[in-house]
C-alpha cells in the first residue's frame, strides 16, 4: 500500500487537507485533487514555466515540487487573482494589450508578472523581458506580454490593488 | 513524466537527517531544492528508493561572514546567494554566477549545496568554488570532514560524498584587495546551462601586473576544471593582448569537452578559448577599476 | 483598391476569448475529469527499426491500479489503420504491429488509475526486439539496396514526380546566367505548450463514443477517425476543446484518439491519454518538412528572373499520412512575388526510420520561400545588383492582378512595391548602413537582412492530390450558425475549435458590423461532430477569411428573415428594411423600427403575427465554401486556383554575429505585412510577432536532431530550443492593406506569415553580416557551431 501523507495546503486563502503519495507533484495535486485546473502542465522538467505558482510569495515550478514539500505553505494560483467575475487589474492589462492567444502559458505568465510588480513596481523593459524569459510562450512572441506588464505597471495594477 | 515511487522522510534536524542517511546508505538520495533531482525522477532516469528531504532543517540555510569571505549553509537558496549583501560585498563573483543559474523560479528553490552535490559539469557554481578554492564541509554520524573544492568533484556528476554523508556547508575565503572577478558564460539561450563557462579571478599589483590568478571552466569535461598552468602564465604580466590568447589556448588544450546536440567537443574547445579570454579581460578591468 | 471604412471591422476590441483564458477557466483537454477515469501511459520503442519478437505484459497487468494493457495485437483486432491521405500502401496503426519503424513509436499502452501508476506499469512490460538496420539518411534510403521501412513497398522512395510549367528548358537555355544553390532546411517541430491528447468515453448501450480532444478537424475528417475506431461516423462525438496552441500539429490526432478510444471500449471506463513532452517531441507524428534543395534561377544580366527549377528531397520519416501535401502547398507560391514565367519542380519523398511529418505553420511554403529568397540574394550578389533593386525589377506590379502564376494558382491582389517601401522607410536603411560600416571598422559584424515573400491563405484541398493523377477531395468549407433569441440575444455557433487564433472575436466583429450591435454582447457556442456542419478548422491561415464569409452568408439569411418579419409587422417592404444600432428600421422612416428583441420575441412565440407560411424561430446557418477554387487540368499543366488569397510581407532584420562563437543577436526586426483588410489589428500583430518568433526559432535554434542509429536527440525542452523573451527583439510591425476581390470584406489570412518569411530574412541578415568574410548561408537553423564552421571554411578558401 503506497505511503500517503496528510498535508495542508492553503491555496488562494483557502485551506485544503489532502493525503497524498510523496511522489505526487504539486501541479498534479492542485489540478486533480483540488480541481484547480488553471495551472497547466507543459514540460514536467522545469523549463517552460507553464506550471508556475507562487509558494509563500515566490514563483516556483510546481512540476518540480512534491506536494508534501508544500505542506503548510501559502500557495497562489491564477484562480486567486480574480474576484468572482471581476478581472484583477493585471488581467485587465493583459487583455487590453493582448498578452495572450491560446491562453495556455497565461496563468504562469500572470503569476510571474504579479511577482515582478510586487517586488519591482516600476520595472524597465529590460527587466520585464528578463522576468518574462523564465516562461515560454509559443504564440505571442512575447511582445503583447511585455506591453501588458508595462501597462499594468503604469497603472500600479499590483501594488494599488492591495 | 511522473516520478517512480520512493519512501519519503522529512527530518527536522541535522542529526535526524544523518541518522536516516546512515540507515539507508546508497538507497537514499538527499532532496534539497529538487530542481536537478526532480527532473531526473520525472524522466525516470533515477530511481532512489528513499528520499531524505532536508528542507525542514532551517539551520542549514545561512550566509555568514567568515575570514574575509563567507560561509554558506548547504540549504541556502540560490536566490538568497544572489542577493545577499555580504556576498555582493566580499565575493561578488558568487552573486554573478548565481544570477546565471536558470531563471528566478528555479533559484527560489534550488540550493547551493544541492547544486554542488549534483555536480553537473555544466553548472556554474562548482567552477566558481574551484576558482575560490572553497572548502566543503561533509557531515555524517561519524562527525565532520572538510574537503577542498579540487578534491570534491571526482567525476561526471560524482563527488567525494559517501553514502551516509551530507554536504552541510561551503566556505570561501575572501580575496586579496585589487582582485577582480568575472564569469563569462556562453549559452544557446538566456538561462540555459553553459555550453562553456569560464571564471577568472585576477589580482593586480600597483603597476597593473597580475600577481595572482585563478581560472576555472565549466562545461568542458566531466568535472569543473582549474588550469594552474594557464594561471601561471599570467603571473607577473599585464593581462592583455596576445598573452590572453596564449593563456586561453593553454586552458582550452586542457579541456576534454563533451559532444552533444548543442555542440561538438571541438566547438566547445573553441568557445572555451573565447570564454577564458573574455573572463580574464573583464576580471582584469574590474581589478584595475 | 482602397480599403472601405467600417465601424467594427478593423477596430481593436478586447477579445471575447480572453476572460476565461485569463482566469484559468477555459477547459483544455487535460482539464477534463470524469468519474472512474483512467489515465494512459505508452511504451515507446527504443529502436528506430526493429522487429517485435515478443511482448510480455503480464507483470504490468498484475500491478495494482492497472486496468488494461494493450499491444499491437489488440489494436489490430479493435481498430483499422490510422487515416492517411496518400494512395500508397503506407499503413500505420496506433500501436506498432510486428515491427517498429521509428524510435518513439508506441508499442504498448497501459490504462491505470493514474498516470503515475500507468508509468510504473510501462516499466514492467518486457519487449524482445530484433533490431534491424535503420535508415536515417534519405539519400541512402532511396537506394534499392537500403533496408525497407515498409516491406510491402517497393522502395523507401515512396513518391517521385516532376511537374513542369512553361518553357523551362528554353528559358534556362537562353538565360544569361544560371544561379544555383544547394540548400538545407532542417526538421523542426511545432511544440505548442499544450501537448496532444484525448479523453474518450464509450457507452455500449448507445454505441456512442464521446471524445474530448484537442484535435482540430472535428467536422471535416472526424468521420475518418470513426472508421479507424470501427464506429459508425454518426456515433463518434468529437467535442471541441480549448486548444493550447497547435500550429498545425493537432489537425487529426488519430493515434491518441485511437489509443484512448480502444482502451475506453475495453475497460468500460473513461480513458485519458495526454502525451507528455517527450512524447510530443519524439512521437507526435507532426514534424515539419526536412528538405534538401538543389535549385536554380535563370536570370538575365539585367537581373530579370525568367525561370526557376527546383529539385527537392524531403525526408518524411516512417509514414506518409499527409502525402506530399506540403509540396502541393509550396506550388501555391513557389515563384514568389516575382514575374518568373516558367517553373519546374521535382520532388522525391523518402521514408526513413524517424517520426513522420505532419505540417507546421507554413506547411512547406516556408521552406519554399527560403529556397527562392536565397536564390534571389545569390542572384543579386553574382550580378552585382543591389538586393532591393533586383526585387523591385521583378515584382509583379499592382496593375497585374489577379495574376496567374506559371503553376496555375492565382494571386488575387497585392502591392509588393508599397510593402517594401514601407519596410524600408520603417527600417531607416541609410542609418542602418552607417551603423554597419562603423561596426565593421570596429571589427564587429552587423548584417541587414531582406526577404520579400508570400504567405498564401485559405488552402484548397486539391493541393493534397494534384501531384498524382487521380482526382480527390474538393471541399474545404467552414460553417457558422447565428441565432437571435426571444430577448434579442445573439449567439454564434462555431464548428471548429479555438487554437489561440481569435475565431470568437472575428465572428463577433463581423456580426457587429452586419447588425450594428456591440460585439462584447455576443454569445459564442461550439458544436462538435454529432451535430456539426462541415468545417475544416484552423490551418493554412484560412479562418479569418472563412469565418467572415460564413458569417456574412449566415447574416444574409438571417437578415432576410428578420427583414420579412419586420416588414410584415411595420407594413413596409422587406427591401426597405435596414439594420443599424440594434434595430430593424424602415429606410427613411426612422420612427418605424423594431428592436431585435421585438423581432426575436415574435419569431419564437407569436407564429400568427409572422408572415404567412413562415417558420417559427430565428436562426440561420451557412456553410461557406472556398471562395475561389478551380480544378487542376487533367494533364496537370495548370493546377488551377487553389490558394489564391495571397498575402505578402517584407522583413528587414538587423543582426550582429559573433564569428568566434557563432552567436547571433537580433538588434532590430522590421516586418511589414499585407493581409488584405484587417479585422482585429492587435490580434493580427500578435500572430505576426508569434509567427516571427517561431521563424527565429527555425532560423537559429530549432531542429529535430537524430543520430546515425535514428535516436532522436532533441527529446526534451533542454535540447529542442524554443526562443524565450530574451532571444527576440521588440518587433516593429507595419501594415499595408490591399483587399482581396474574392472574399467578404476583402480579408486575407495572416496567421502563418511570420514563420514563413523570417527564416529567409534572417539567413539574408547573417549572410550580410559575414559578407566581409565571404560566408554564404544555405542552411537553417544557423546554429553557433554551423556559423563558426562556415566562417572558418570561408577563411580557408579565401
Amino acid at each position: 500500500m503506497a505511503q500517503r501523507i496528510p498535508i495542508t495546503l492553503t491555496v488562494n486563502g483557502m485551506q485544503h487537507e489532502v493525503a497524498v503519495e510523496p511522489r505526487r507533484l504539486l501541479v498534479d495535486v492542485l489540478r486533480n485533487d483540488l480541481g484547480l485546473t488553471g495551472t497547466h502542465i507543459g514540460c514536467e522538467q522545469g523549463v517552460c514555466g507553464t506550471c508556475t505558482v507562487l509558494v509563500n510569495g515566490e514563483s516556483v515550478r510546481s512540476c518540480l515540487l512534491f506536494a508534501v514539500q508544500a505542506d503548510g505553505a501559502e500557495i497562489m494560483t491564477v484562480e486567486g487573482l480574480s474576484q468572482g467575475d471581476t478581472l484583477h487589474p493585471l488581467q485587465e492589462a493583459f487583455r487590453e494589450a493582448q498578452g495572450l492567444q491560446c491562453g495556455f502559458c497565461t496563468p504562469g505568465m500572470l503569476l510571474i508578472a504579479y511577482e515582478l510588480l510586487s517586488t519591482n513596481p516600476a520595472p524597465s523593459e529590460a527587466q520585464i523581458r528578463e522576468a518574462v524569459s523564465a516562461n515560454l510562450c509559443r504564440c505571442t512572441g512575447y511582445q503583447g506580454i511585455i506591453e501588458a506588464v508595462q501597462l499594468a505597471a503604469a497603472r500600479q495594477a499590483v501594488t494599488a490593488a492591495r | 513524466m511522473k516520478p517512480p515511487p520512493f519512501d519519503y522522510f522529512a527530518p527536522r534536524s541535522q542529526p535526524e537527517a544523518l541518522s536516516l542517511l546512515a540507515q539507508h546508505g546508497d538507497r537514499a538520495k538527499v532532496l534539497a531544492g529538487g530542481q536537478s533531482l526532480i527532473p531526473l525522477l520525472n524522466f525516470r532516469l533515477a530511481h532512489p528508493e528513499v528520499l531524505v528531504d532536508i528542507n525542514r532543517i532551517p539551520e542549514l540555510d545561512y550566509v555568514r561572514e567568515w575570514d574575509g569571505g563567507v560561509v554558506i549553509g548547504a540549504l541556502t537558496r540560490q536566490a538568497t546567494l544572489e542577493r545577499a549583501e555580504s556576498v555582493r560585498a566580499r565575493l561578488p563573483i558568487l552573486s554573478e554566477a548565481a544570477h546565471l543559474i536558470g531563471h528566478l523560479p528555479i533559484r527560489h528553490r534550488g540550493t547551493v549545496g544541492g547544486n554542488l552535490a549534483h555536480a553537473d559539469p555544466a553548472s556554474e557554481l562548482p567552477a566558481v568554488m574551484l576558482a575560490l578554492e572553497a572548502e566543503f564541509v561533509l557531515a555524517s554520524q561519524q562527525g565532520r570532514r572538510v574537503i577542498a573544492a579540487d578534491q570534491f568533484f571526482t567525476g561526471m556528476m560524482t563527488t567525494a560524498l559517501q553514502p551516509g554523508e551530507l554536504l552541510v556547508e561551503v566556505r570561501a575565503r575572501g580575496l586579496p584587495a585589487s582582485t577582480g572577478g568575472a564569469f563569462t558564460e556562453i549559452t544557446r539561450r538566456h538561462g540555459d546551462y553553459a555550453l562553456v563557462g569560464a571564471v577568472a579571478l585576477i589580482t593586480l599589483n600597483a603597476v597593473g601586473r597580475c600577481e595572482r590568478a585563478r581560472l576555472a571552466l565549466c562545461g568542458v569535461g566531466p568535472t569543473p576544471l582549474r588550469v594552474p598552468e594557464a594561471e601561471q602564465m599570467l603571473i607577473g604580466e599585464v593581462p592583455a593582448g596576445d598573452l590572453l590568447v596564449a593563456v586561453a589556448e593553454r586552458a582550452a588544450a586542457a579541456t576534454d569537452p563533451p559532444s552533444d546536440v548543442h555542440g561538438s567537443a571541438s566547438f566547445r574547445r573553441k568557445l572555451a578559448r573565447v570564454a577564458v579570454r573574455q573572463a580574464i579581460e573583464t576580471a582584469a578591468a574590474r581589478a584595475g577599476g | 483598391m482602397a480599403v472601405a471604412q467600417h465601424t467594427w471591422i478593423g477596430k481593436d476590441i478586447p477579445r471575447l476569448e480572453d476572460p476565461k483564458l485569463l482566469t484559468g477557466r477555459a477547459t483544455y483537454s487535460d482539464d477534463v475529469k470524469l468519474p472512474g477515469m483512467l489515465e494512459v501511459a505508452v511504451l515507446l520503442s527504443p529502436h528506430a527499426h526493429a522487429r517485435i519478437a515478443r511482448i510480455d505484459t503480464s507483470k504490468a497487468k498484475a500491478l495494482p491500479g492497472v486496468v488494461a494493457v494493450i499491444t499491437g495485437e489488440d489494436i489490430v483486432k479493435h481498430t483499422n489503420p490510422l487515416p492517411r491521405f496518400c494512395p500508397e500502401e503506407v499503413v500505420e496503426y496506433a500501436l506498432a504491429v510486428g515491427k517498429v519503424r521509428y524510435a518513439g513509436e508506441a508499442v504498448a499502452a497501459v490504462a491505470a488509475v493514474d498516470r503515475y501508476r500507468a508509468e510504473d506499469a510501462i516499466g514492467l512490460i518486457e519487449v524482445e526486439y530484433e533490431p534491424l538496420p535503420p535508415v536515417t539518411d534519405p539519400f541512402e534510403a532511396m537506394k534499392p539496396e537500403a533496408p525497407r521501412v515498409h516491406e510491402n513497398l517497393p522502395s523507401n522512395l515512396v513518391f517521385e514526380k516532376t511537374l513542369s510549367f512553361g518553357d523551362v528548358e528554353g528559358d534556362f537555355a537562353t538565360a544569361d546566367r544560371v544561379i544555383r544553390r544547394r540548400l538545407r532546411y532542417h526538421r523542426a517541430s511545432a511544440q505548442p505548450l499544450e501537448t496532444a491528447g484525448a479523453v474518450c468515453q464509450y457507452n455500449p448501450a448507445t454505441g456512442r463514443m464521446d471524445v474530448w480532444s484537442n484535435t482540430n478537424m472535428l467536422n471535416y475528417v472526424g468521420w475518418l477517425l470513426a472508421l479507424t475506431l470501427k464506429l459508425p461516423p454518426s456515433k463518434l462525438n468529437l467535442i471541441p476543446m480549448h486548444v493550447g496552441g497547435s500550429f498545425g500539429s493537432k489537425h487529426i490526432l488519430a493515434k491518441v484518439i485511437a489509443i484512448a478510444g480502444t482502451l475506453a471500449r475495453l475497460t468500460g471506463r473513461p480513458v485519458k491519454f495526454m502525451e507528455d513532452r517527450v512524447e510530443n517531441l519524439i512521437a507526435c507524428e507532426n514534424l515539419a518538412c526536412d528538405r534538401y534543395y538543389d535549385a536554380e534561377l535563370a536570370v538575365t544580366n539585367d537581373g530579370i528572373f525568367t525561370a526557376l527549377r527546383i529539385k527537392v528531397v524531403d525526408d518524411y520519416g516512417a509514414y506518409f499520412q499527409l502525402s506530399h501535401g506540403t509540396h502541393g502547398n509550396a506550388l501555391a507560391q513557389q515563384t514568389g512575388p516575382y514575374r518568373i514565367r516558367s517553373l519546374e519542380y521535382s520532388v522525391q519523398c523518402v521514408l526513413t526510420n524517424k517520426c513522420q511529418q505532419g505540417v507546421f505553420r507554413g506547411a512547406g511554403s516556408d521552406a519554399g520561400n527560403f529556397c527562392l529568397e536565397r536564390l534571389v540574394d545569390a542572384a543579386a550578389e553574382e550580378l552585382g545588383i543591389d538586393r532591393i533593386e533586383i526585387r523591385r525589377r521583378n515584382f509583379i506590379q499592382p496593375e497585374q492582378f489577379p495574376y496567374k502564376t506559371p503553376a496555375g494558382n492565382i494571386y488575387d491582389s497585392g502591392n509588393y512595391p508599397a510593402v517594401l517601401d514601407k519596410a524600408l522607410q520603417m527600417a531607416g536603411l541609410d542609418e542602418l548602413r552607417k551603423l554597419q560600416e562603423q561596426a565593421r571598422q570596429q571589427g564587429r559584424y552587423i548584417g541587414i537582412g531582406l526577404a520579400t515573400a508570400h504567405q498564401r491563405s485559405v488552402y484548397g484541398p486539391t493541393e493534397f492530390w494534384f501531384w498524382g493523377a487521380a482526382p480527390g477531395l474538393t471541399s474545404v468549407p467552414e460553417s457558422v450558425g447565428i441565432s437571435v433569441g426571444p430577448t434579442g440575444d445573439f449567439t454564434v455557433t462555431l464548428f471548429s475549435p479555438f487554437w489561440g487564433n481569435s475565431p470568437e472575436t472575428v465572428c463577433a466583429q463581423v456580426l457587429a458590423e452586419e447588425f450594428g450591435i456591440d460585439p462584447s454582447n455576443v454569445t459564442i457556442a461550439y458544436e462538435g461532430s454529432m451535430h456539426g456542419l462541415p468545417a475544416a478548422g484552423p490551418g493554412g491561415s484560412r479562418m479569418t477569411v472563412m469565418l467572415t464569409g460564413a458569417m456574412v452568408g449566415a447574416a444574409r439569411k438571417l437578415k432576410d428573415k428578420m427583414a420579412r418579419i419586420a416588414a410584415h409587422l411595420l407594413e413596409a417592404s422587406p427591401e426597405d428594411i435596414i439594420f443599424q444600432e440594434g434595430r430593424a428600421v424602415v429606410r427613411g422612416v426612422p420612427e418605424k423600427s423594431l428592436s431585435y428583441a421585438d423581432i426575436g420575441f415574435k419569431a419564437y412565440w407569436f407564429r400568427l403575427d409572422l408572415p404567412p407560411g413562415m417558420e417559427s424561430g430565428l436562426e440561420a446557418r451557412h456553410t461557406y465554401d472556398h471562395p475561389y477554387l478551380t480544378l487542376p487540368s487533367p494533364d496537370r499543366k495548370d493546377l488551377g486556383a487553389f490558394y489564391p488569397m495571397m498575402a505578402h510581407g517584407a522583413h528587414i532584420p538587423v543582426v550582429e554575429v559573433n564569428p568566434e562563437t557563432g552567436q547571433v543577436t537580433i538588434l532590430r526586426y522590421v516586418a511589414v505585412h499585407d493581409v488584405g483588410t484587417i479585422v482585429n489589428p492587435k490580434s493580427l500583430r500578435g500572430q505576426i510577432a508569434g509567427g516571427i518568433t517561431q521563424g527565429i526559432g527555425m532560423a537559429l535554434f530549432e531542429e529535430c536532431v537524430y543520430d546515425e542509429q535514428g535516436q532522436p536527440l532533441s527529446s526534451s525542452f533542454m535540447s529542442y530550443l524554443i526562443p524565450t523573451a530574451m532571444e527576440v527583439p521588440k518587433f516593429e510591425i507595419g501594415h499595408v492593406e490591399t483587399p482581396s476581390p474574392f472574399t467578404e470584406y476583402g480579408v486575407k489570412g495572416g496567421g502563418e506569415g511570420g514563420r514563413m518569411i523570417a527564416p529567409a530574412a534572417l539567413a539574408s541578415a547573417v549572410e550580410d553580416a559575414l559578407r566581409p568574410l565571404g560566408v554564404k548561408v544555405d542552411e537553417v537553423p544557423m546554429t553557433p557551431e554551423r556559423i563558426v564552421r562556415w566562417v572558418e571554411a570561408a577563411r580557408q578558401s579565401g
